[in-house]
């Protein structure tokens, strides 16, 4: 049983007061007096060279007071997703450039009065353009003879060499299979379709100094970016981000728009705001790779895996984006989940005149682990063995290798499955009597495992400070954003657990680059893990300074000392005790010193596993598949807030079943237009279409790199849930797909066909 | 030509100067400073903007600002009393889990309570149906209907 007081409980979440008020400050809720308003003018052609572009029309439209083309904007290449280092491995990306790759790329920018004037400069806008030759899908990006897309890039249009992993002798493993399978997946394009649309309000002050309100999960690579494009030094720029309204991965890029806005508001010398609308949100915005996987194993007739070869090569679109990041990500990935020996891995990368590919929840792992987890159900089929029991054969254990190359911490995958398959009674669903009627039903599982962390292809930190006041309370500083997910108080709830306080005690500062410590960002399942290991490490210091002073007050040692609701007590001797604030107090009428600690944590990983079950309902007649329930399963080592974390889970299981039975944001593959770039025609899943959760959260297998145990939660529950709707479809009609999204015309005509 | 347009939010009587193609969610957020209703595609399609007009729930961003003169509008500034207790829809999105990243939220608070206006005694198909038009992206909605079911029994009890 835990120990803990604040870590573990739901806790009243300290954004929500704003948020169901509406109170809330996002990004596009500011307004400065003399805002201009800025639109962007996004070609219609998916390769082209800018022959010429007039902009006098627009410029003498009453109310427009600047337009800004490639002519006019600092020519600086640049990455597209700002992280310092190797994630962001392909710098591609000019503000805008005379050449555009993809349907829907920005040409030139327009500050106006009002958003009409805007949009009616942007009519007035001539451009001319001489169309070059357009790749729109991976196979003719990487047809030969392919139009080449990037200068940059290393060779035709690879974003990066092939990522090539090798372990043991493959060739050996298949040598010693009894059984092999081979097989090609096929992953389609979602996107993350958060609510609230990008946005950016830019202003310069006197002294030069730009400040940015922006919706970003990671703010100081936005400051950090701007710096460099515009030549700025960092201090001479301010990026603000209070409340957000969802990311899910891509709103760590930039968008050309930040760029454009800051430089409209420089030459207005007015505060410039741009909003996208929800069109451009799919059209300028970063949707999840396309992916094809080709992936082969060899199987002991005992289940035993002894060789796994794959080849996944994914589709980035008109830049690199995340695109390095997310192929050697999910390559990797499938070193793992279930054991293996003998591994040979390739990656691919590739450019396409197609909108851009970026980070999105399960970077890369989404893909890599459906067609993993489909072909382990091939394979028990081929076997003749459960799926449940080939899965426990082969699950990591505590001491394998990982992805990054770190030893797992426990069991936690084999937790999963077993509690999973007890809970839902796994063998009975699966030995009972087939239905022959026109619904059919069936049940799936699917598997995986995540790490907290970007490590090792990023070097990560989080650092935070905490403040103890003279009242006894404290203030946590922290740089990492608040996507949504509950994070800043779950770090809250992690200090106050490590001082000894009351939740109550702790607030949080955060989104202010001015303001906050350095922090890379939320993103990769980190927040929790790494932010909240900072946040601990510097209540910990803050305590020891608090217990030093104390000591001498109560002269006794500090390390006889303990705090708890606020109250430090001599530990079995409670009545030998002061408050916080007594100890805080001044001396002599003399303030104390004050106490300000700081904690830096610069993590590996931990990673963190699930199982999930579902059940379908196939109507052959209308091939509409139905998710009737899920049952996720997961293992996060320690829970801080169990109604953030099983909300992580189930809005995770939401974007899954969208991804795998419905949405598919798709490209014309001749013209590269964009085809259903709206809320109507791009298909998620509604409150109708949910299904029941029954969520499980296990605490099986605690990281001692995380605050008290903790890992990450957000990407886990989408990578799972897609492979266990797969398995739970063929489980009901006996058709395999490989593939998402898997469509009612596919599963009759799949049907028809058998 | 800009014209008057007067119209009660949340019981306070506002005179507003607007253009005739101005929608009544631009309006609020941007002429009257109520920035919690949110636009998150601003052609009907996702229910970010929903606030109640005379009753009804409506999508305001399909309302143009001039046809709701003298009309009684209800947003998520008014939801809460006037001592600033929350309304039992609030209180349970932010216990229950009903909310996340909050930029739907205001839209499936007005949504909800235009429901149990109606309907204080609704099934769960009913809730689901009720928010049909509302997109959230981080939930599930599971907590969402969690959360409406509680508050519809609390305000039964009230």
């Amino acid at each position: 049983m835990s120990d803990l007081s604040v870590v573990g409980a739901s806790v009243r979440r300290s954004d929500m007061r704003a948020k169901v008020t509406g109170a809330a400050q996002y990004a596009g809720d500011v307004r400065l007096p003399g805002m201009l308003h800025a639109k962007m003018k996004r070609c219609a052609v998916a390769h082209a060279r800018i022959a010429r572009i007039d902009v006098s029309k627009a410029k003498a439209l009453p109310g427009v007071k600047a337009v800004l083309t490639h002519h006019d904007v600092p020519r600086v290449l640049h990455f597209g997703s700002p992280h310092p280092r190797s994630a962001s491995l392909a710098k591609d990306q000019y503000i805008l450039d005379d050449k555009v790759r993809y349907w829907g790329e920005g040409v030139a920018a327009v500050a106006a009065t009002s958003e009409e004037i805007a949009e009616e400069a942007l009519d007035l806008i001539e451009v001319e353009y001489e169309p070059l030759p357009a790749a729109i899908t991976l196979d003719q990006a990487m047809a030969p003879g392919a139009p080449r897309i990037h200068d940059v890039a290393p060779k035709g249009n690879h974003v990066i060499e092939p990522v090539r992993v090798v372990r043991g002798d493959v060739a050996k493993g298949f040598a010693e299979a009894d059984v092999v399978i081979e097989g090609v997946y096929e992953m389609g394009r979602p996107t993350p379709a958060y609510m609230e649309p990008n946005v950016c309000l830019c202003q310069w002050d006197v002294e030069g100094k730009l400040t940015v309100w922006i919706s970003t999960q990671t703010a100081f690579m936005v400051r950090g970016i701007l710096a460099e494009v515009l030549g700025l030094p960092l201090n001479k720029v301010r990026v603000i981000c209070d409340h957000m309204g969802g990311g899910f991965g891509a709103k760590q890029d930039l968008f050309q728009t930040e760029f454009l806005c800051a430089l409209l508001a420089r030459e207005t010398r007015r505060p410039v705001r741009l909003e996208f609308t929800r069109k451009e949100t799919f059209l300028g915005g970063r949707s999840r790779h396309p992916c094809r996987v080709w992936l082969k194993q060899g199987f002991k007739k005992d289940g035993t895996i002894t060789a796994r070869q794959a080849k996944a090569v994914y589709n980035s679109g008109a830049y690199a984006s995340h695109g390095p990041g997310v192929t050697s990500v999910g390559t990797f990935a499938l070193t793992s989940l279930y054991r293996c020996d003998n591994v040979l891995l390739e990656g691919e990368c590739i450019y396409t005149n197609a909108p851009i590919a970026g980070a999105f929840r399960g970077y890369g792992v989404t893909q890599t682990y459906y067609a993993l987890d489909i072909q382990m159900d091939e394979a028990a089929e081929r076997l003749g063995m459960d799926p449940a029991e080939l899965k426990l054969k082969n699950a990591v254990r505590e001491g394998d290798l990982s992805p990054s190359g770190h030893p797992i911490v426990g069991h936690g995958l084999e937790d999963c499955v077993k509690h999973g398959v007890q809970l839902v009674s796994w063998k009975d669903l699966r030995n009972r009597k087939k239905g022959s009627g026109i619904k059919r039903r069936g049940w799936g599982m699917g598997c995986e495992m995540h790490g907290s962390s970007a490590y090792p292809g990023i070097k990560e930190q989080g650092n935070a400070i905490v403040k103890l006041n003279e009242d006894g309370t404290a203030t946590l500083f922290t740089g990492t954003a608040g996507l949504g997910t509950g994070a800043h108080t779950a770090l809250a709830q992690i200090v106050a657990e490590e001082l000894g306080f009351t939740f109550e005690q702790v607030s949080v500062v955060h989104g202010d680059t001015d303001v906050v410590p350095w922090d890379i960002g939320a993103f990769a399942s980190h927040t929790t893990y790494m932010g909240g290991k900072a946040a601990q490490l510097a209540a910990a210091e803050a305590k020891k300074q608090l217990l030093e002073r104390a000591g001498d007050r109560l002269e006794v040692s500090p390390k006889d000392l303990e705090v708890k609701d606020g109250v430090i007590a001599v530990r079995g001797v409670p009545a030998k005790s002061m408050t916080v604030r007594e100890a805080m107090l001044p001396t002599r009428g003399q303030p104390s010193p004050h106490i300000v600690a700081t904690g830096t944590y610069t993590p590996t990983k931990s990673y963190s596993f699930a199982a999930h079950f579902v059940e379908v309902e196939v109507d052959t007649e209308t091939g509409q598949i139905e998710v009737l329930q899920v049952i996720p399963v997961h293992e996060l080592g320690r829970i801080i807030h169990p109604v953030a974390a099983a909300g992580q889970i189930e809005g995770g299981i939401q974007q899954g079943i969208g991804h795998t039975l419905t949405e598919d944001y798709m490209i014309d593959e001749k013209t590269g237009r964009s085809l259903n770039p709206s809320f109507v025609d791009y298909k998620m899943p509604l409150s109708m279409d949910m299904p029941p959760i029954r969520t499980v959260m296990l605490e099986t297998a605690p990281d001692p790199g995380g605050p008290f145990g903790a890992k990450g939660v957000g990407e886990d529950p989408i990578i799972a849930v897609g492979p266990a709707i797969a398995n739970a479809v063929y489980d009901a009609i006996g058709v395999r797909f490989r593939h998402y999204p898997i469509t009612p015309e596919q599963v009759l005509q799949a049907l028809s066909a058998k | 030509m800009k014209r008057a347009v007067s119209f009660i939010v949340n019981g306070e009587r506002l005179e507003l100067e607007l253009d005739p193609f101005r929608s009544l969610l631009d309006a609020l957020r941007n002429e009257a400073g109520l920035t919690g209703t949110k636009k998150g595609c601003d052609v009907g399609d996702c229910g970010a903007c929903t606030v109640i007009l005379n009753g009804k729930p409506v999508n305001s961003c399909l309302v143009l600002g001039v046809e709701a003169q003298d009309a009684r509008i209800e947003t998520v500034e008014g939801l809460q009393a006037a001592d600033g207790a929350l309304h039992p829809l609030q209180e349970n999105f932010l216990k229950l889990g009903g909310a996340q990243c909050g930029f739907c939220t205001p839209g499936f608070l007005m949504m909800a309570k235009a429901l149990l206006d109606e309907n204080p005694h609704p099934t769960e198909e009913e809730i689901r149906f009720g928010i049909a038009g509302n997109i959230c992206r981080c939930t599930g909605y599971t907590r969402i209907v969690e959360a409406i079911q509680a508050a519809a029994k609390e305000m039964r009890r009230e």
